[in-house]
């Protein structure tokens, strides 16, 4: 009884930060569409929005209200939407966890590109800043091309090759290190 | 006739299908969320804006299925507060019949030159302004 208490305890807290995240998933994707809309057309409107997230304007309305109270979003008199510096801030440290987890997923753990694509998504908004600087300090040291680093990994894939298959089109046991590929600035917005 | 094919002529039928069909459930769920002695004040409007808009989505249905096509619908809803008073209960309301009047207006600059259609989209404007109206008085009031 005694040895499972404090899992639970844990378990619980776990779920209390879940649950009081700064934003949610919805938010997530309503901030970063507006990001990308004013980024491509100068403008974003509900319409916009609702559009890019294939969802109608009830609901990005109603999605909106909160992220407007919480001053991420601002409305002008045209009834464009942009993100204030606090919304900036946001998206930009949203993106960089989901570049940091796609880049860890893919380029070392060995999960296809379309999957990693879709648990980085799932994941961007819930990861800490300090877990996020532990992934970014890890592809960094294997970005040093150390032969430690490369051991490392070349290890962990020939004990277990059937990992390396992922569901996208990645090739197994791909013998390259991140550090070889083209990257993302995983550090971008990133505090710890 | 409109420039639009008629599969994108269905795909904007089923965003006002959608938008109609989550309005509906909006008000059901706010009739039975507001709080507060005031609750009794907006109960009729509330319901009145559920029967409306169920109505309005049947109307939409039926004008996707004149074209041929089975409406497809694809829900998001979000819902807003847990909680909320009668003034939050209208501005919500508000805040979702300013958005479908807006979705209307979208969809008839979309399919200009389909003269039935447009005399359809343009009657639904009418009365969605009227709906918005109507609860902007009520906020004043």
């Amino acid at each position: 009884m005694s040895d499972w208490q404090p899992d639970v305890r844990s378990t619980l807290d776990t779920w209390k930060e879940f649950d009081q995240n700064v934003i949610t998933h919805s938010a997530a994707h309503h901030l970063m569409a507006i990001d990308d809309l004013v980024g491509e057309l100068g403008y974003a409107r509900v319409s916009d929005v609702a559009r890019r997230l294939n969802i109608t304007r009830g609901s990005v309305s109603i999605s909106l209200g909160p992220l407007k109270k919480a001053g991420l979003v601002v409305q002008d008199e045209n009834r464009h939407l942009r993100l204030s510096p606090a919304g900036q801030a946001l998206v930009a440290g949203v993106k960089s966890k989901r570049d940091l987890m796609q880049r860890l997923l893919t380029e070392v753990l060995g999960v296809g590109p379309e999957q990693a694509q879709i648990d980085a998504c799932k994941l961007e908004h819930l990861l800490s800043n300090e877990t996020a600087g532990r992934i970014l300090s890890f592809l960094q040291f294997l970005d040093s091309g150390s032969g430690r680093a490369r051991e490392l990994v070349e290890a962990w894939r020939a004990s277990a090759p059937e990992l390396g298959r992922g569901s996208g089109s990645r090739p197994a046991a791909d013998s390259s290190l991140p550090g070889q590929k083209a990257s993302a600035e995983p550090n971008k917005g990133i505090t710890r | 006739m409109s420039s639009l094919t008629k599969s994108e002529l269905v795909a904007e039928l089923n965003r006002l299908f959608a938008e109609e069909v989550e309005a509906a459930l909006r008000y059901l769920y706010l009739v039975h969320a507001v709080r507060g002695i005031n609750h009794l004040l907006v109960e009729p409007v509330l319901k009145k804006g559920f029967q409306e808009t169920i109505e309005h989505a049947e109307v939409i249905a039926h004008k996707i299925r004149a074209l041929g096509a089975v409406p497809s619908l694809k829900l998001n809803l979000a819902l807003g507060p847990d909680k909320v008073d009668a003034k939050e209960a209208l501005e919500i309301a508000l805040t979702f019949e300013e958005a479908a009047l807006e979705a209307y207006q979208d969809t008839l600059r979309r399919i200009e030159g389909d003269v039935p259609l447009e005399e359809f989209i343009r009657s639904q404007i009418v009365v969605e302004s009227e709906h918005v109206a109507e609860l902007k008085q009520l906020l004043v009031e």
